[in-house]
């Protein structure tokens, strides 16, 4: 049973129905044309086709049976770079099906391995590429090593431009036979920044209220559709009761999963909306730099919060002009 | 108190000390006026006081007594010990005993002229006075010693410690493994008191303990050990003092650290005070995340200061009142919710599979808008479970992400 979510159903299936990206799809026809595809790194924003392309040109060369040629694992999900070995080894081992010559390994999400971890995938990747060809997707190719680099033919996903985005959106407004403003669908582009999975589920919020979809329905859908806890969290700790942010900060860390970095930017996002003094905030901003650098380089995203938090309180009630 | 109610009342029941309790006695017979004091020496908790109380009680004495937990100047041992032990009672039925316990416990000054009046009460004494002390050779008490007959109490051994743990489980009706017994005696090495103070903290109001139980014995201990170095780390004006009051946990300096990261903001009341420490707690996380990440352990050192001296400083000056320090919620939280993130983790991943993406994104993309439709759109629930094969109840675990 379909699942529902625009953003899967109006996924292009096929190579031609791929938004932009170009320079990449017209190359990698030529590699499905003739049945041999390299090893391959796709980089590239966030919500610009880079997973579906790899998913594309697994339907083209295995028709509807895909599924059985190709394993899709996510390296943001099984660090473990064993997982990957074993699962990845058991796949190469068995015969490719439907006459095929190779199987295909889609690694999403690779920046998130570490470097030992890509080590071992290098040679993991030599061993059986007879049989395995590997799709890398990245956002960004720097933090892939480079003998990695230098064994994949890497495709640089472009960020898509305003014209891009609202061709994708009038797919979807023609499939739902949707009304909408002209206004709304500039305020999804606006507010997607070029990532077509976010404009694809905020159209389908909006249209969840089923009436004709207008800018301020989108404006509110995607204020609605803001991460609560992440505002109940700045407001307790602005106004000095540090604990019960804290104990937010604990639930979203630790019950929830949620990465360090994605609440950093959640932050970020909302810092401006707060009722702050303007200068309050672009000193919490570029603290808020300062512990996502920190995150980033491995410290531990509680404790660094914490700091942040516990600093947001002390701005209470301070006049910064001193 | 256990260690109160099996005492022993008569000497036979002491433990082991069988060489001593020969020589006490002996040494009692041959006692005249002026004669040498008794001085039981040996680590804690062997029998030495118990000792004295039962051979009173067997020889029918009467026993004065008073130790460390008295302040033991030289006036207060006079007032408290002088007439008694210089004249015999006019009755003159009852004999006496004096037992001034815990000697080496006279500390310099605050008993000053302790021991000077010490020796005047083993000089003058009209009866026989027991001394004990865990360190005979303690250099004050080099003249005492000279005045005394050494008898030392051994460390009880280990089976006579199993023999009596296992009588008072059987008085109080409590069912406890051997290897328990064991593991008490074991800790507490050769200090029957030690192990019996443990039995009762694991026992009390129980019918069995098992191996399991040892555990929160353990934890108590280091739990107090842990408080008053966080007092130290708290409280202090000195850095110095603030960095040595860890140095004696028997932890893992990244545990320490999340114990002061739960206490700082019970203890540090001023925002700006708690910033500053938080602050410094995640300096000294940078160090810790170098030591992991580089295998660099000289980085401990660092991490450790600015985690102790430096959250010592971060206050303004101490807060003068009582704070009740907690367990950290960080290390509980993650046992406490094992099973209910195994059944988000399993609704995560299977939504993730179907969209081709990582719970990650499922999280931080899709989520808040899915959350959305469920609640605006009339069957969306139901038929986005029923797609992922899940019982619609399952989804409830996802409302955790929008309260």
């Amino acid at each position: 049973m379909s699942l529902e979510v625009w953003a899967e159903k109006y996924r292009p299936s096929r190579l031609d129905e791929v938004i932009n990206q170009k320079h990449v799809v017209a190359r990698v026809k030529v590699f499905v044309e003739e049945r041999n595809i390299p090893h391959m790194l796709f980089a590239g924003p966030p919500g610009t086709g880079k997973t579906t392309l790899a998913l594309c040109i697994a339907r083209e060369l295995y028709g509807e049976q895909w599924r059985q040629n190709v394993l899709e694992t996510n390296a943001s999900d099984e660090r473990g770079i064993d997982v990957i070995r074993g699962k990845i080894k058991d796949f190469a081992r068995t015969m490719a099906l439907g006459g095929a010559e190779y199987r295909i390994v889609v690694l999403d999400e690779a920046d998130a391995l570490t470097a030992e971890a890509q080590q071992a995938l290098r040679r993991t990747m030599e061993t059986y590429s007879a049989t395995v060809r590997f799709v890398l997707v990245c956002n960004y190719s720097s933090k892939i090593i480079p003998p990695i680099q230098s064994r994949t033919a890497v495709f640089r996903f472009k960020a898509l431009s305003e014209g891009d985005v609202r061709e994708f959106i009038n797919r979807i407004v023609k499939g739902e036979k949707l009304k909408i403003e002209e206004k709304a669908v500039g305020a999804i582009v606006y507010l997607c920044e070029g990532d077509l999975r976010r404009a694809a589920n905020l159209l389908q919020a909006a249209a969840a209220l089923g009436t004709k979809i207008t800018e301020g329905i989108i404006y509110d859908v995607a204020s609605q559709a803001r991460p609560d806890d992440v505002k109940r969290m700045l407001e307790n700790a602005f106004k000095g009761k540090f604990k019960d942010a804290r104990g937010i900060l604990h639930k979203m860390l630790v019950m929830q999963g949620l990465a360090g970095e994605d609440v950093v930017r959640e932050i970020h996002r909302q810092i401006y909306g707060l009722n702050l003094s303007e200068e309050v905030k672009v000193r919490l901003v570029e603290s808020l730099g300062e512990y996502e650098f920190r995150i980033s380089e491995g410290a531990d995203s509680l404790i660094q919060l914490e700091a942040f938090l516990a600093q947001m309180a002390a701005y209470r009630g301070k006049s910064l002009k001193a | 108190m256990w260690t109160i109610k099996y005492k022993p009342k008569r000497l036979g029941e002491v433990a082991d000390q069988a060489e001593a309790k020969e020589k006490l006695l002996r040494w009692l017979e041959r006692w005249k006026p002026g004669g040498r004091a008794a001085l039981l020496h040996g680590p804690p908790g062997n029998g030495k006081t118990c000792t004295v109380e039962a051979l009173a009680a067997e020889k029918n004495l009467d026993l004065l007594e008073t130790n460390a937990s008295d302040v033991r100047s030289e006036s207060k041992i006079e007032r408290f010990l002088g007439r008694g032990v210089r004249e015999t009672s006019l009755l003159g039925t009852r004999g006496k005993i004096i037992l001034i316990d815990e000697i080496d416990g006279l500390e310099a000054s605050a008993d000053r002229g302790g021991i000077r009046a010490v020796i005047r009460i083993i000089k003058e004494s009209a009866f026989p006075v027991v001394l004990t002390a865990n360190d005979p050779w303690d250099r004050s008490l080099y003249e005492v010693r000279g005045l005394c007959e050494l008898i030392e109490f051994r460390k009880v051994p280990l089976r006579d410690v199993v023999k009596r743990l296992d009588y008072i489980c059987g008085r109080e009706g409590v069912k406890a493994d051997l290897k328990v017994l064991h593991a008490l005696a074991e800790k507490n090495q050769g200090d029957l008191r030690g192990a019996i103070l443990d039995l009762e903290t694991i026992a009390q109001g129980r019918k069995r303990v098992t191996p399991g139980d040892l555990e929160a014995l353990g934890k108590r201990e280091q739990e107090a050990n842990v408080f008053a170095a966080l007092r130290g780390v708290f409280k202090s004006y000195s850095a110095l003092s603030a960095k040595l009051s860890v140095s004696n946990l028997d932890m893992d300096p990244s545990e320490v650290f999340w114990w002061i990261e739960q206490n700082v903001a019970n203890e540090y009341e001023k925002p700006e005070d708690l910033a500053r420490a938080y602050e410094t707690l995640a300096k000294a996380d940078l160090f810790r995340s170098r030591i992991i990440h580089r295998q660099n352990w000289r980085m401990q050192a660092y991490m450790v200061d600015l985690m102790t001296a430096g959250v010592s400083q971060a206050k303004k000056e101490p807060y003068r009142k009582f704070t009740r320090y907690q367990r950290p919620e960080r290390l509980s939280f993650y046992s406490k919710t094992m099973r209910e993130r195994g059944r988000l983790n399993q609704v995560l991943r299977r939504i993730a599979s179907r969209l081709h993406c990582s719970t990650r994104k499922v999280k931080t993309e899709f989520l808040p808008y899915l959350l959305f439709l469920m609640k605006r759109k009339e069957g969306f629930a139901e038929r986005f479970a029923s797609a992922l094969n899940l019982p619609e109840e399952e989804l409830d675990i996802l409302s955790s992400f929008h309260k």
